[in-house]
C-alpha cells in the first residue's frame, strides 16, 4: 500500500475532522448556517456509529480467530475458557439473527433477553461488586505512614470515611463538615490545575494532528 | 514550501481570524458563537504558541522540556520482564471511539508504539488488549512495525500480540485481569481512558508483582493510578508521551505549548484575584 494511502489520506481526514469540529463549536454566522452546523456535526456522528457498527463484526471475528486459535494449540489453562466463549458468542449471535427473521428487535428476542438478563448481567454485577475487595487492599497497600506526604494521606482518609460513615458522626459531628471542606476546598484546588492541564494537552495534540506532527498512532514504517 | 513562509502564514491565519473575533464581538455580529469568544481567541493563542516552538525547534534550536519519569519508567519495566522472562502487557480501554475520549486512545496508541518499539529492542513478547475494536487494526499495524523495524519479525504473532476482548466494562475488566494472572506478565502498562475497572487492573497487577506504569486523562482515576501504579502519567502526560514516542524534537517542542497554556491560566488567575476585590469579576468577561 502506497505511502499516501497509509499515511497522507487518514492525516488528512483526520485533520480536516478536527477542523470542521473547531467550526462548527466556535462559529454561529447566522441562524441558517448554524442549523447547516448541526446538520453537518450530526451527519458526522451517524457517520461514527455505522464505523462503531462495522467495527464490532471485525471484533466479533478477532475474538472467534483468537479462542479457535487457542483450541488448536491444546492451551491447557485457556482450552475450556475458549470453548465457551466461542460456544456463547456463536449462540448470540444465531438468537440475534433469528430475532431479525422474527421481524423484532434483538433485545426484546425471549431467549436473547434471558442469557443477557440471567447470565451476563449478574456476571457484570459480580465483577463490579470485586471492586469493593480491591479498595480494600489498594488501600492498606496505600495508607502506610512511611513518609510525611504520606502520613498526612493517611489522616485525610482518615477523616474522609469517617465523615462518610454514621460511626463518625457518632464520635465527632464535625466530621461531616471537615470532609465537605476537604472536597470542596483542597481537592477541587488541585483537581482544577489538572483538568485544565488536560484541556491544554488536548489542544496541542489537535495542533499535532491538524498539521500532521503526531503520526504515532498510524506506526512508523514508510 | 519554506519554514519561514509557513509560519507568516500561521500568523496571518491567527491576525485576520482575531479581526474576525474582535469585529464580531465589538459590532454584535454574532459570527461566533456566544459566550465563546474568549475561548476561541485562546485556542489560537494556543495554536500559534505551538507552532511557534515546533517552527523554532526546526531552526535548530534547543527547547527545554521537561522530563515525564512515568515514560522513562516503561523501558526499566520492559527490561525488568526480559530479565524475569515474562512478557509485557499492555491495554489502554474498551469502547467505542467516536467519543469525547478519542484524543486519549490515540494518546495510547502513541505510547503503545514506544512500548512495541522497546520490546522488538529487547526481544520482550508482548500482549495487547483492547476492548476498542476500531483499533484493532491500528494496533496490529504499529506492533508489527515495531518488531519488524526492530529487527524481530520473529516475535510478531497477530492472534499473541493482539487481542481484541469485548467493548463490554467488566467483561474487559475481567478477560484483562484473567490476561495479567494467566500470562504472569512482568510489566503492565495502562495508557488510557478509564472508568472503574482501573483499580481492578493495578490491583490485578499487583497480585503477580508486575512492574506497572499506567495513566489516564480521566481525573476521576488519576488518583488509584497515582496510588497503585509505580509510576503514574498524571492529566495532561498522557498527550505529551505520545509526542515523547515519536523521537522527534520538532513534535517534542509542541509540548512547551501545553506549558504556555498553564502560564495564561495562571496570570488569568492572578489577575482575577487582584480585580476581586475592586468588584470586577473576570470569570464573567471570559465567557461573553
Amino acid at each position: 500500500m502506497s505511502v499516501v494511502v497509509r499515511r497522507t489520506i487518514p492525516q488528512i481526514i483526520v485533520a480536516l475532522v478536527i477542523v470542521l469540529m473547531v467550526v462548527f463549536y466556535f462559529f454561529y454566522i447566522n441562524a441558517d448556517v448554524s442549523k447547516g452546523f448541526t446538520t453537518a456535526d450530526k451527519a458526522l456522528s451517524d457517520w461514527a456509529i455505522v464505523i462503531t457498527a462495522i467495527a464490532a463484526i471485525v471484533g466479533g471475528i478477532d475474538i472467534l480467530r483468537y479462542h479457535v486459535n487457542q483450541i488448536r494449540k491444546r492451551e491447557k489453562r485457556q482450552i475450556v475458557f475458549s470453548c465457551v466463549v466461542i460456544v456463547m458468542e456463536i449462540v448470540m449471535v444465531l438468537l440475534a439473527c433469528y430475532a431479525l427473521y422474527s421481524g423484532i428487535a434483538i433485545t426484546t428476542q425471549p431467549n436473547f433477553q434471558w442469557l443477557y438478563t440471567y447470565l451476563y448481567a449478574p456476571a457484570d454485577a459480580a465483577m463490579y461488586s470485586i471492586l469493593v475487595f480491591y479498595i480494600a487492599s489498594a488501600s492498606y497497600r496505600t495508607f502506610r505512614a512511611r513518609n510525611p506526604p504520606a502520613v498526612l494521606l493517611l489522616i485525610v482518609a482518615i477523616i474522609v470515611m469517617l465523615g462518610n460513615t454514621s460511626l463518625g458522626a457518632m464520635i465527632w459531628e464535625g466530621f461531616l463538615p471537615l470532609r465537605d471542606w476537604i472536597y470542596n476546598v483542597p481537592n477541587t484546588a488541585a483537581f482544577r490545575p489538572i483538568t485544565m492541564g488536560i484541556g491544554f494537552g488536548l489542544i496541542i495534540l489537535g495542533l499535532r494532528l491538524i498539521i500532521g506532527k503526531e503520526t504515532t498512532w498510524m506506526g512508523r514504517r514508510e | 514550501m519554506s519554514g519561514k513562509l509557513k509560519a507568516l502564514i500561521a500568523f496571518a491565519i491567527f491576525i485576520v481570524l482575531l479581526i474576525v473575533v474582535a469585529v464580531s464581538y465589538y459590532q454584535n455580529l454574532g459570527i461566533i458563537s456566544s459566550g465563546r469568544n474568549v475561548a476561541f481567541v485562546l485556542l489560537l493563542i494556543l495554536f500559534l504558541a505551538g507552532y511557534s516552538f515546533i517552527g523554532t525547534a526546526k531552526e535548530g534550536k534547543t527547547i527545554p522540556v521537561r522530563k515525564i519519569a512515568a515514560f522513562d519508567a516503561i523501558e526499566e519495566g520492559i527490561a525488568r520482564s526480559v530479565e524475569l522472562g515474562k512478557p509485557v502487557h499492555f491495554t489502554l480501554g474498551y469502547g467505542p471511539i467516536s467519543t469525547v475520549n478519542a484524543p486519549q486512545y490515540l494518546a495510547g496508541l502513541g505510547v503503545l508504539g514506544h512500548v512495541a518499539r522497546l520490546c522488538a529492542k529487547y526481544g520482550a513478547p508482548l500482549i495487547s488488549t483492547l476492548g476498542v475494536p476500531e483499533l484493532i487494526a491500528a494496533e496490529e499495524e504499529i506492533i508489527r512495525d515495531a518488531y519488524y523495524s526492530g529487527g524481530k519479525p520473529e516475535l510478531y504473532n497477530v492472534t499473541y500480540n493482539v487481542r481484541y476482548l469485548t467493548d463490554q466494562q467488566f467483561a474487559y475488566a475481567s478477560a484483562v485481569q484473567a490476561t495479567l494472572h494467566r500470562e504472569n506478565v512482568g510489566a503492565n502498562i495502562v495508557v488510557g481512558p478509564f472508568w472503574a475497572e482501573s483499580l481492578i487492573f493495578m490491583e490485578a497487577g499487583a497480585a503477580i508483582d508486575a512492574f506497572q506504569v499506567a495513566g489516564t486523562a480521566r481525573e476521576t482515576q488519576i488518583p488509584f493510578f497515582v496510588l497503585a501504579a509505580d509510576y503514574a502519567f498524571i492529566g495532561e502526560e498522557i498527550f505529551a508521551a505520545g509526542a515523547m514516542a515519536s523521537g522527534d524534537i520538532e513534535t517534542l517542542a509542541s509540548i512547551r505549548g501545553q506549558d504556555f497554556g498553564k502560564l495564561i491560566s495562571w496570570i488569568l488567575i492572578v489577575v482575577g484575584l487582584i480585580l476581586l476585590p475592586v468588584g470586577i469579576k473576570l470569570a464573567e468577561y471570559l465567557v461573553k
